[in-house]
């Protein structure tokens, strides 16, 4: 984003343009628009980024005497066995859901970590000496409501497909009523205990996006100042300010938040396998 | 933010939401801001008096910071929406 506003500056430079999505490639389906925009084109380079870290890890061999590559992988793996999944996923079901918590916790992650790499992919250009690039911006595919709310539908659906084939419809559904509730409160606590899953849909995809787009925007709004009282004084405020909160941004929130949605599924999904009654 | 400039032109209307989403934001923050400092509090305590549990401790503790931090979100979100909207 800063080289961005340094080549626009001249320009009336509107920053909440980081937040449109103009279609690149128009594909529509029907109804459905699938067409292709800068938010797909991220989700690629983050898919991209993470079947390559994956290959890097574990396609050149271990050895017993551990390179930092396999250091690397190691930690990677521990933090998501001892923190994601062991004691939250069942026994008997951590074989089948340990990769899906674990490639969660890495696209997560990289998507967002890839979202604070200026990258030239933006539909703006700027001109240097008499040729068109692309603008290099910082934009994150996690800071898109459609993308978290795709991947919280995928748990969604899984927690509630593993409870029923682990304990049968009836059993399933009879577990969301915690026991020895009394009969003339059954049905306002079935709609409450309805209401709460869909909650967790919610709360699950808003969390991620929500802080990924307040962290983009903070850091929008600092350098945005710069250009809304058109002075560079400002700019050494606004600057300091900004970088501080990128720092904070890449060295906590980043990880915290592939973390969290990924344990989180972790606990929804194993919580459904194994109800408490 | 241009709304706000706009606002010191006479237009009531935009300056009203500027301030009651920034009140908004502010206030959702200040709960947040209290349940953050009690996690890390407890987290404090409860490592002072069992040092071994730190590995344990460490997990739960990002987990109840980020849900407790998600409810900023919800805030900003709310006053974004009620911005947009109204």
């Amino acid at each position: 984003m800063k080289f961005a506003l340094i080549f626009a500056a001249a320009e009336d430079f509107q920053p909440q343009h980081e937040f449109e999505l103009p279609a690149w490639v128009p594909i529509h389906l029907g109804p459905i628009d699938m067409s292709i925009n800068k938010a797909v084109v991220y989700l690629w380079v983050g898919a991209l980024v993470t079947i390559l870290l994956g290959i890097w890890i574990m396609r050149f061999g271990l050895s017993l005497r551990p390179s930092r590559r396999q250091t690397t992988g190691e930690s990677l793996y521990e933090l998501i066995q001892g923190q994601i999944a062991e004691g939250n996923l069942p026994s008997k079901a951590i074989n089948r859901w340990f990769p899906y918590v674990a490639s969660l916790f890495l696209f997560i992650w990289i998507l967002n970590l890839v979202g604070f790499v200026p990258l030239p992919i933006s539909s703006e250009k700027f001109e240097l000496f008499g040729v068109e690039f692309p603008t290099w911006g910082i934009y994150a595919a996690t800071a898109n409501l459609s993308v978290t709310l795709a991947l919280a539908l995928i748990t969604f659906v899984a927690t509630h497909v593993e409870g029923i084939r682990y304990n049968g419809v009836v059993r399933y559904f009879k577990s969301w009523i915690p026991a020895g509730v009394p009969k003339a409160l059954l049905g306002p606590i079935v709609v409450l205990e309805v209401i709460s899953q869909f909650m967790r849909l919610i709360s699950l995809s808003v969390r991620l996006f929500a802080n990924m787009l307040a962290g983009h925007m903070l850091i929008l709004v600092m350098l945005g100042l710069i250009f809304i009282f058109s002075s560079y004084a400002i700019a050494v405020i606004a600057i300091p300010v900004a970088t501080a909160v990128y720092i904070f941004e890449v060295a906590i929130v980043v990880t915290i938040q592939a973390f969290v949605f990924a344990l989180l599924s972790a606990i929804y999904i194993g919580g459904a396998i194994e109800p408490e009654h | 933010m241009t709304t706000l400039f706009a606002a010191l032109d006479g237009n009531v209307a935009d300056l009203g939401k500027a301030i009651a989403f920034g009140v908004g934001v502010g206030l959702g923050a200040v709960g947040a801001g209290i349940g953050i400092g009690n996690i890390f509090g407890s987290m404090i305590q409860a490592v002072a008096r069992q040092p071994e549990l730190r590995g344990e401790l460490t997990g739960i503790q990002w987990l109840g910071f980020a849900l407790t931090e998600a409810v900023v979100f919800y805030a900003l979100l709310g006053g974004l929406l009620a911005y947009v909207l109204v």
